[in-house]
């Protein structure tokens, strides 16, 4: 310990006394790294001197473990800057490996947030000051902690999964795609375009910025959608005429950049240059149908030119190359497919040849009859059973299954966790804290794609509640497609949690 | 078939603990403070006023940060629990370092006892004057020792160089010679550059502003409110610290405490306490979860309840005893 030459309050030298002097710093370069090992406990105190001796070696151990002061070379050390304003950690030398996984640039400047400054100030590679003093650890648990930035308990579970070599983030609720945004399947999400690289390795489905792809674009409204398709069936797509007047119509179209399209380099689809289109009116436009094997239309007369757009002359269609092309051939089944489909119709009624039904001649009518019909099976219906307000659920014969059956007698339907969500209003003692990334992806994890967390931890502490069901829809909502794994801080001590669905079999075979 | 649940419950003061004579009561008469810290010192202090244990708060966790203050409470009994990094080893979870947390209990028997204070956030030093003149004393204390790490390091390798030039001596060769004309340069050739000086990273608060620490010694000061639950929990604590047992935290056992009869570093833990309020109900699937929990761990399960105030005959300013019962599994044959 020191010998320094303190003033004479004694509470001033309780303060220096952790101060190492030049000569211990030295020797401090050639200290152990090794900690030693903890032995066998004892079951009960006896009060001999063996036991005395023994806890008296370890608490020695302990404390020399405990009061060992971090002592780094000066070149080896970042030297930082703490700015309360921003609750940032500004970088004042170069980065160390730290900078791979850990801060984050801005307006040219290198900056660390709080707990990952407190984190590497604890590992001995970086040094904070402010106002052009050191912090000590101590002090950056006082400043750098707080319910603004991250609270003791989140801290302590972000030092945790650090130790252990975990990447960990701070949660960011924007940054998590929707479900409506995950169905769109944009490729500007970053967290998309991870797995979709992956996934073009495997198959070679084509994506959808396919700007020569003339068919309609997924994105089309609805005008450009009927427009196309009307288009397509009165002039199917191959012939000379139609098409170069569908691209002269599209380029003629309002040039104008559509900004909503992800793609820019789509061309625009058909103009829609005025600004209220015409509303088609279904009720009256005929839509051929060509696949039945009923219709024997060989060929389409032209259409009627109020529904073509402009000036285009378009002329009667002949089909029979197309039906060639369509397959409209019975299909031939083999043996076994026939038999299976007779095992299927063998009760299949056809309900148009059922005289009773013939006789109908609206829907009332049919309607009464099905009643009458359902009354007079009644009649072979208990009467106990079925005529009072409570009712069976099911009846014999009526399932062919158990899963049938178990289906018609649940009465609390089973829901799944996401059912209800959008309902929920946020909670703000239940958040996700932190985003945490496996430690063997630390070589190819970059800082500006990280790609999807391995998990999202959200912090409680054993004194608080259990997470309830609407805290757990809450927050698996707001997580997306990551897990959540909750951490529960006792005392320094950290457990962690997870919920699993689980389905229960309805079916037994 | 009906199945028979027998619970032995007992009732009874728990033995007095501590048979390794770690703990002395606390009428032991007042001591001075001893301010070498080096000695282990078994016997407690009863502290002068301007050497109480700083407890510093972080928001409503008490935190010990010096080696001094965690050896005192250890010797008062408290234990508490490491929660940051190992210096020598920062990158592993198996064994932690500094500060020190401690629980709600531990903090408020420190203070009861007057062993400790909850010293309050240094602000930032006003005085422009006094601020620059503290940095001006860190840098020059930098200055300093880098001066004597220089000389420190050259006497190293001169004398590591002497030791090879010994070493060569003994041989035939001409080495030894350039050993000798390196070991005669070395006072004006040596290099000793700033980046190569060992630094210190303090834990603890350094002291370099020299604005003064405050304590608070109000207990209205004190950041955790105390309601009933604490309350029944710190009189459990204190009850079972006065019989010579160590405590901590027993979440992970489904209990509030951990009791051990001796320091948790050498004895394993015989009970895990549940502090209940006397009015309390407790349906019996928690007792019977809780009796499970302990026999799979093989540990007795204490049921703990401070009598109220107004079961006890005497005036105290304190509250009464604790009542204890505890849980066993046992077989009727």
């Amino acid at each position: 310990m020191a010998d320094r030459d303190t003033s004479t309050d004694a509470h001033k030298h309780s303060v220096f006394e952790e101060l190492l002097s030049p000569s211990e710093l030295f020797e401090a370069r050639s200290r152990s790294h090794k900690i030693p090992v903890r032995g066998q406990k004892d079951f009960l105190p006896n009060g001999s001197e063996q036991q005395r001796a023994r806890l008296q070696q370890s608490l020695d151990e302990h404390w020399t473990l405990l009061a060992e002061e971090r002592v780094e070379r000066l070149g080896n050390l970042v030297k930082a800057v703490w700015i309360p304003d921003e609750r940032l950690v500004e970088l004042q030398s170069p980065a160390g490996k730290f900078w791979q996984t850990m801060g984050f640039s801005e307006r040219g400047k290198q900056y660390l947030r709080p707990e990952e400054a407190l984190y590497l100030m604890e590992c001995g590679n970086v040094q904070v000051f402010y106002r052009d003093l050191p912090l000590s650890i101590q002090e950056g648990y006082e400043r750098f902690l707080s319910h603004e930035t991250v609270t003791l308990h989140q801290y302590q579970v972000f030092g945790h999964l650090k130790r252990l070599g975990y990447v960990v983030n701070r949660f960011d609720p924007s940054s998590v795609p929707s479900t409506y945004e995950r169905q769109l399947n944009l490729p500007a999400s970053s967290w998309d375009k991870q797995r979709k690289q992956l996934k073009r390795k495997r198959s070679q489905s084509p994506v959808s910025s396919d700007k020569q792809n003339p068919s309609p674009v997924e994105k089309t409204t609805t005008e450009d959608q009927s427009e196309e398709l009307v288009n397509a069936s009165e002039s199917p797509a191959g012939q000379t005429a139609p098409d170069p007047s569908l691209e002269e119509s599209m380029q003629s179209a309002d040039a104008s950049d559509r900004t909503w399209w992800m793609e820019e380099d789509v061309q625009p689809p058909s103009a829609q240059s005025q600004s209220a289109a015409p509303r088609w009116d279904f009720s009256s436009i005929s839509f051929p149908d060509l696949g039945s094997r009923r219709s024997r239309s060989v060929s389409l007369e032209s259409p009627d030119p109020s529904l073509l757009p402009g000036a285009l002359e378009v002329g009667g269609c002949d089909l029979s190359p197309w039906l060639r092309r369509l397959n409209v051939k019975q299909e031939k089944l083999s043996q076994r497919d026939r038999e299976r489909q007779r095992e299927r119709d063998r009760y299949h009624r056809d309900i148009n040849s059922d005289r009773e039904v013939r006789h109908c001649r609206n829907w009332a009518e049919y309607l009464q009859l099905v009643e009458d019909r359902r009354r007079r099976s009644q009649k072979d219906k208990p009467v106990h059973l079925w005529e009072n307000e409570v009712t069976p659920l099911t009846q014999p014969g009526q399932c062919n299954s158990h899963r049938e059956l178990l289906d018609q007698i649940s009465i609390i339907k089973s829901s799944s966790l996401p059912e209800g969500v959008s309902s929920l209003s946020a909670s703000d003692q239940w958040t996700i804290s932190f985003d945490v990334y496996q430690p063997d992806t630390v070589a190819e994890f970059k800082k500006s794609q990280p790609g999807k967390p391995y998990t999202h931890m959200c912090v409680c502490s054993f004194d608080g509640p259990v997470p309830d069901l609407h805290a757990l829809k809450q927050l698996s909502y707001q997580s997306g497609d990551v897990p959540v794994t909750f951490a529960v801080v006792d005392h320094g001590d950290i457990s962690f949690y997870c919920f699993k669905d689980f389905k229960l079999p309805t079916d037994s075979y | 078939m009906v199945t028979c649940l027998d619970v032995q419950v007992c009732f009874g003061k728990v033995m007095d603990g501590d048979p390794a004579g770690m703990n002395v009561s606390q009428q032991s008469s007042s001591m001075e403070v001893n301010e070498d810290m080096d000695t282990k010192s078994e016997s407690e202090h009863q502290p002068s006023k301007d050497a109480l244990i700083d407890i510093s708060f972080c928001g409503s966790t008490p935190l010990l940060w010096k080696v001094s203050d965690m050896k005192r409470c250890r010797s008062a009994g408290v234990i508490g629990a490491l929660v940051g990094s190992l210096a020598r080893q920062p990158r592993q979870n198996v064994r932690l370092g500094r500060p020190l947390e401690l629980l709600q209990e531990e903090a408020l028997l420190l203070e009861e006892t007057s062993t400790a204070a909850a010293s309050l956030q240094t602000q930032d030093c006003g005085d422009e004057e006094v601020h620059l003149e503290a940095v001006r004393q860190y840098e020059a204390g930098l200055e300093s020792s880098y001066k004597e790490q220089c000389a420190l390091a050259l006497e190293d390798k001169k004398t590591v160089l002497r030791r090879i030039m010994d070493e060569k001596e003994n041989g035939t060769d001409d080495s030894g010679n350039a050993i000798r004309d390196r070991l005669n340069a070395l006072d004006q050739a040596f290099r000793f550059p700033l980046p190569a000086m060992a630094v210190q990273l303090h834990t603890a608060r350094a002291g370099f502003s020299h604005c003064p620490e405050e304590r608070s010694f109000h207990s209205t000061d004190w950041p955790v409110p105390r309601d009933e639950r604490l309350n029944t929990r710190f009189c459990v604590y204190r009850d079972l610290r006065h019989k010579g047992f160590y405590l901590t935290s027993a979440g992970k056992f489904g209990g509030d405490f951990l009791v051990y009869p001796g320091d948790p570093l050498r004895f394993h833990a015989h009970f895990i306490a549940l502090c209940i309020s006397m009015d309390e109900e407790l349906p019996l699937s928690d007792i019977l979860a809780i009796a499970r929990l302990g026999s799979n761990v093989k540990k007795t399960v204490l049921l703990c309840s401070p009598r109220s105030r107004s079961e006890t005959e005497k005036d105290e300013s304190v509250e009464g005893d604790v009542v204890y019962s505890s849980l066993q599994w046992s077989s009727m044959v």
